[in-house]
């Protein structure tokens, strides 16, 4: 993985992501084939924290607002899907749930985007917003526990895959379920990937870096960022969803204030400019937390913080920018 | 009226620790606009020397003014590495302040483990008023809360620091060309503010079982608390805002559960900080 990064130079929309992209994901399709067991189980959680970390780096790295509210998306995810599949519906219930995870995310990330936005609430203040909509989260999850099962959390069934009655396709087994999860983020990234290279995107790009001339061009801002927002929210909420139906359980704290803020933490030591670079990030990082958390988990998380201050401090692109030029240097002294 | 005077005395007293818990980012955040995300953990750090110094087998007093100073000893030191270098730039110093933030917690769970600690009141009792049954302890720190504000206010327009501090805040360029030192001033707001947050969290501690999270709670409370009551309002605006976020939660969950009223109370912090971005008792400098 950490190939991937080096090759691909990953900053912005510019060409070159797509090559170790595709190594990325080649590396992903194989695994199943040489591994099994735990790697083949756990590592669809780890590609969903990766979708997870790109709806973040979507919103940071595109359009420069920063989110402390992501899990919040992710969780409503969850749930959505877990209680749309205990309702007894003529279609498959796990579609309906799916569709009702993204809609309700877009629709309330919408709701609040533009309440804020057209008010001028940014930078600050909006981080501060997204971190007060974890902590709702979260104590919706808690309080309304007719629906969520409060503390004890909401268990879920894998889902089976449908089309009419020609086809019935369980994901209760790990390796259907892990090319299912693999497909979905190579989708996701795909669809994201062309949404920061649209139109869209370079309006997006222009709110970045001087909002005030976007405006002056005539462009709503408040509009686009508030339609990035609820894209944002609606991956998370994807990611969100089929982790609670690959893991098999969500909880109240997959809303909080610590899981939103952890997916701040990959994305800027992994590069918040590429798409790429959180993806792999929310991967690489969540996956060596976990083999660390067994090993020595106080002084793992001691470090990934002391990474992110440097990382804040010295290495603004994370490690997505910082690698290329490192390098560079390497390459320059034979 | 018995239960109505007992909810308004839980209401009075709610707001002032909260107000207590929220002046060290009053003074970090209002006067010197430092996004202080560290602000909970400067909070939890309090209480936990507090805990260690009264194990050492310090009184309470004493431990509380050793855990005041050991915090704003280390809000110095993190000032000095790190902070004075971003004044000028909010957001990352929004984000070093969560890396602080994680640091400090994660030095806390190897320094005292993650399990509850738990420092016996130093006023166990109750006072009685007619019927109605105050804990004199916190009753203690509520009149000290007011206090401690009222002392602030005269720091901040009685003294001459208090000047030099207003002066930077107004215009910051006029003011160093005038000869103040600004860096050397922005150094003591910082610390002032983390050694209250320690004081706060000090003196909060006997009110609860601490854990290395405890200061989560307090942060965006604090937050809320600051810019509903509007930047650089240090007496008013900090009583206004705890009453909005800690006391209206009390009259909430009178007609609901805690949960709800605090979920009712972030929603209304939000539309309140949409409408009134500068706070209510701000003066729309912003």
């Amino acid at each position: 993985m950490s190939m991937a990064v080096v090759h691909g130079r990953a900053r912005g929309s510019r060409p070159g992501e797509e090559v170790p992209a595709a190594v990325l994901f080649l590396i992903l399709a194989a695994i199943p084939l040489v591994t099994s067991g735990y790697v083949v189980y756990i590592l669809p959680q780890y590609m969903l924290y990766g979708i997870l970390a790109m709806s973040l780096a979507l919103l940071w790295g595109n359009v420069g607002i920063l989110s402390f509210g992501q899990a919040a998306f992710f969780a409503l995810g969850g749930y959505a899907l877990g209680i749309a599949m205990k309702q007894p519906l003529g279609v498959n219930p796990a579609y309906v749930g799916l569709l009702v995870a993204l809609a309700a995310a877009a629709l309330v990330a919408g709701l609040v985007g533009w309440f804020l936005f057209s008010a001028g609430v940014r930078d600050s203040y909006f981080v501060l917003v997204t971190l007060a909509l974890s902590i709702i989260a979260e104590q919706i999850a808690v309080s309304q526990s007719q629906w969520t099962g409060g503390w004890n959390g909401l268990f879920l069934m894998r889902m089976t895959l449908t089309l009419g009655s020609a086809l019935e396709y369980p994901l209760y087994e790990d390796i259907p379920a892990y090319y299912a999860v693999l497909l979905v983020m190579v989708v996701t990234y795909t669809a994201l990937r062309g949404l920061t290279r649209s139109r869209f995107g370079k309006i997006l790009a222009g709110i970045r870096e001087n909002e005030s001339r976007m405006t002056s061009l005539g462009i709503s801002t408040s509009l686009y960022k508030t339609l990035a927002f609820s894209v944002s929210a609606a991956v998370a909420s994807l990611s969100g969803a089929l982790y609670g139906m690959h893991s098999g359980f969500v909880s109240p704290s997959l809303g909080g204030v610590l899981f939103s803020t952890e997916i701040v933490v990959w994305v800027a030591i992994a590069g918040r400019s590429s798409l790429l670079a959180a993806l792999i990030g929310g991967i690489a990082v969540s996956s060596i937390s976990n083999l660390m958390s067994a090993i020595t988990p106080q002084y793992w998380q001691l470090c990934i913080g002391i990474l992110f201050i440097v990382v804040i401090a010295y290495f603004r692109g994370g490690v997505a920018a910082a690698l290329p030029s490192l390098v560079e240097r390497f390459r320059s002294q034979p | 009226m018995g239960s109505f005077l007992g909810v308004f005395m839980d209401a009075t007293l709610i707001t002032l620790v909260l107000a207590l818990a929220a002046s060290g980012l009053a003074v970090v955040f209002g006067l010197i606009g430092v996004v202080n995300m560290g602000h909970g953990a400067f909070l939890t750090l309090g209480a936990y020397f507090t805990w260690a110094a009264t194990q050492a087998g310090l009184p309470f007093l004493l431990a509380v003014l050793v855990s005041a100073l050991a915090v704003g000893a280390v809000g110095l030191l993190l000032e000095i590495a790190l902070i004075r270098h971003f004044y000028d730039r909010p957001f990352e110093t929004l984000l070093l302040t969560w890396g602080m933030f994680l640091i400090i917690t994660e030095l806390i769970k190897i320094a005292f483990g993650t399990d509850f600690r738990n420092i016996a009141s130093p006023l166990p009792g109750t006072l009685s008023l007619g019927d109605l049954q105050i804990p004199a302890y916190r009753l203690v720190v509520s009149l000290f809360t007011i206090l401690l504000l009222l002392g602030l206010g005269l720091l901040l327009f009685r003294t001459s620091m208090g000047l030099r501090v207003r002066a930077l805040v107004q215009q910051q360029e006029s003011a160093a060309l005038l000869g103040l030192n600004i860096a050397l001033l922005y150094r003591q707001v910082f610390t002032l503010g983390a050694a209250l947050a320690g004081l706060a969290g000090a003196l909060i501690s006997p009110m609860l079982s601490i854990d290395p999270y405890i200061g989560n709670v307090f942060l965006v409370r604090s937050f809320f608390v600051v810019t509903l009551g509007g930047l650089g309002q240090i007496l008013g605006g900090t009583v206004v805002g705890s009453f909005i976020i800690g006391g209206s939660e009390t009259l909430f969950a009178l007609f609901s559960s805690q949960v709800v009223a605090q979920t009712i109370v972030f929603v209304l912090a939000i539309v309140l900080l949409r409408f009134r971005p500068t706070g209510l008792l701000g003066s729309g400098r912003r």
